[in-house]
């Protein structure tokens, strides 16, 4: 009954699908690397195999000459001892006969086992050599073999050394193509950032000297405008003057007077008085007078800050023509 | 070149994930191999259980006695099972009621979860069976996919394409799809062969079920016509 076995359990199992795969594993992993191996070898006995053939070959040219040589002595034995056999049986009356005849066979079986001793002596001398010569040519052919082989490994060591080398070569080479590349291009990099620094370099000189250029133009423009301001206010202050005078009647036309003017910071007339009179009274009078009514010139303010002090002060020259 | 294609060496260059699915696959075999070993002893025991109970069942045994030979507490499997159960319920109802037709209500019943609990009892883990045997050449087939993909990035890269370059990450992508057979193969063929005994099995307990019941049955019907008679 089932009665003894309750529960199948895993112990059993889980052993068997382990050693399972273990066995699959090891029959992969044993055999590929053998297989491998192999057909070197066996390339190598094929080609040894040919010279064992001629060896064993020789081996038996050398031993059937002798051989053949046994045959025929052992075949002369024979046919004496039958003859002397059939002598005996004719002459068994005789006894001395027999004796003598039992003793020539005896002798000749003697004879025989001789022949047949130095016979077998000579096949085991030519088998010996044979043997020898087998050894030897099986020696020669396993130092063939070996030679070959080593030959082999040679050439194959050599192969490899080769392949490597060119690898390397090959590695070497295109390490020294990238290292040629990248100089380049650290080359180029170099000349691209040089040139671009020297092209900087000469754009912020460039920069540098136009903004030179540009400050002294502009304070060449700010000098002339100043110029300009400072002439616009003489020019402004002549016309105001010019208008506002009135030229008295009897003026000797060579009459000329000099009029200091100072002005207040906001154009206001300070002071207008005679320089240099032009010798006629009413001619001077009337100078000052144009002045103090064309006052205040306002246009001062409008001057640079840094010119109105130099034209705060300034001189009028009066002519009957114009004014200077 | 030997000792570079070789199969372990193959195995322990590939890529990561490679290697990932390459131990899944070689866990669900390990796993599946258990299964197949231990269902298959499982299948063999109740196979020789049923039919030394069945010899014993039909030898002409008293069924008291049949019942009374192992001891109530102790856990019968197979036909065993499905019979204990069956005349245990029998005799605690046969006290209670007077209708044969309860009686036999109640057997079956009895019976049918008997055989319901062997059905699970022999079917444990054939699923996981069908799962690796379905899923595993997919798997495989990832880690393929995979290699291949690889080998052709490796490709890219390279300055010339030869065969040299590609082979390796091929043949390294192929054991996944290898291994991947080598996990299916075995789980298919034995899902089939151990959800067939199991089914046979179960047919088998269905029948002396059936037969049982027909026993009890005439049984029932032989006390009641002298009770009545």
């Amino acid at each position: 009954m089932a009665r003894q076995h309750r529960r199948v359990g895993y112990g059993l199992p889980t052993l068997l699908a382990i050693a399972l795969h273990l066995g699959i594993l090891v029959v992969s992993v044993i055999r590929f690397p053998s297989a491998e191996s192999e057909p070197p070898s066996q390339s190598i006995v094929q080609a040894t195999l040919v010279s064992t053939e001629t060896t064993t070959d020789q081996a038996q040219r050398a031993t059937e000459p002798q051989a053949s040589s046994q045959a025929d002595e052992t075949s002369e034995d024979e046919a004496s001892r039958e003859a002397e056999e059939a002598e005996a049986q004719r002459q068994r009356e005789a006894e001395e006969q027999r004796q003598r005849e039992a003793e020539r066979q005896r002798q000749a079986e003697q004879e025989r086992a001789e022949a047949l001793e130095a016979a077998q002596a000579a096949a085991e001398e030519a088998e010996r050599r044979a043997e020898e010569a087998r050894a030897q040519a099986e020696r020669r052919e396993q130092q063939e073999a070996e030679r070959q082989r080593q030959a082999e490994e040679e050439a194959r060591r050599q192969r490899e050394a080769e392949e490597q080398r060119r690898r390397e070569e090959e590695a070497e080479r295109q390490r020294q193509a990238e290292e040629e590349a990248r100089r380049q291009r650290e080359a180029e990099e170099q000349r691209r950032r040089e040139e671009e620094a020297a092209q900087r370099a000469a754009e912020a000189a460039r920069n540098s000297l136009d903004r030179a250029i540009a400050g002294e133009a502009e304070a060449a423009a700010n000098a002339e405008q100043a110029q300009q301001a400072a002439n616009g206010f003489i020019n402004l202050v002549r016309q105001a003057v010019e208008q506002a005078w009135v030229i008295p009647p009897n003026v000797p036309d060579n009459a000329n007077a000099l009029v200091a003017i100072r002005l207040g910071p906001s154009g206001e007339v300070f002071s207008a008085s005679i320089a240099r009179s032009s010798g006629n009274s009413a001619f001077d009078r009337a100078a000052i007078q144009a002045v103090e009514s064309a006052a205040p010139f306002s246009e001062l303010r409008e001057l640079p800050a840094s010119v109105q002090r130099d034209y705060r002060e300034f001189n009028l020259n009066f002519r009957p023509g114009d004014i200077r | 070149m030997n000792d570079a294609m070789s199969i372990p060496h193959l195995i322990m260059n590939a890529s990561g994930v490679v290697q990932a699915v390459m131990l899944l696959l070689l866990i669900g075999s390990l796993l599946s191999w258990v299964v197949i070993f231990q269902r298959s002893f499982v299948m063999r025991r109740a196979r020789k259980a049923h039919r030394e109970f069945e010899d014993r069942f039909w030898s002409g045994v008293d069924l008291n006695e049949l019942y009374r030979e192992t001891p109530v507490e102790q856990e019968t499997l197979g036909t065993e099972h499905i019979f204990r159960a069956g005349f245990r319920e029998f005799n605690r109802l046969l006290p209670k009621t007077r209708s044969p037709q309860a009686i036999l209500d109640g057997v079956q019943r009895s019976m049918r979860v008997a055989w319901s609990r062997e059905e699970d009892r022999l079917n444990l883990h054939l699923v996981f069976l069908a799962t690796v045997a379905s899923s595993s050449p997919y798997i495989g087939l990832f880690g393929t996919v995979w290699g291949i993909m690889g080998s052709f990035q490796s490709l890219s890269m390279a300055q010339q394409a030869t065969l040299t370059t590609v082979a390796p990450w091929i043949a390294e992508a192929l054991i996944a799809t290898a291994m991947g057979l080598f996990a299916a193969i075995p789980a298919v063929i034995f899902y089939n062969r151990l959800s067939a005994e199991s089914s046979r099995l179960l047919g088998k307990y269905e029948d002396f079920a059936e037969e049982f019941h027909s026993i009890l049955h005439r049984n029932l019907q032989g006390r009641g016509e002298t009770t009545e008679g």
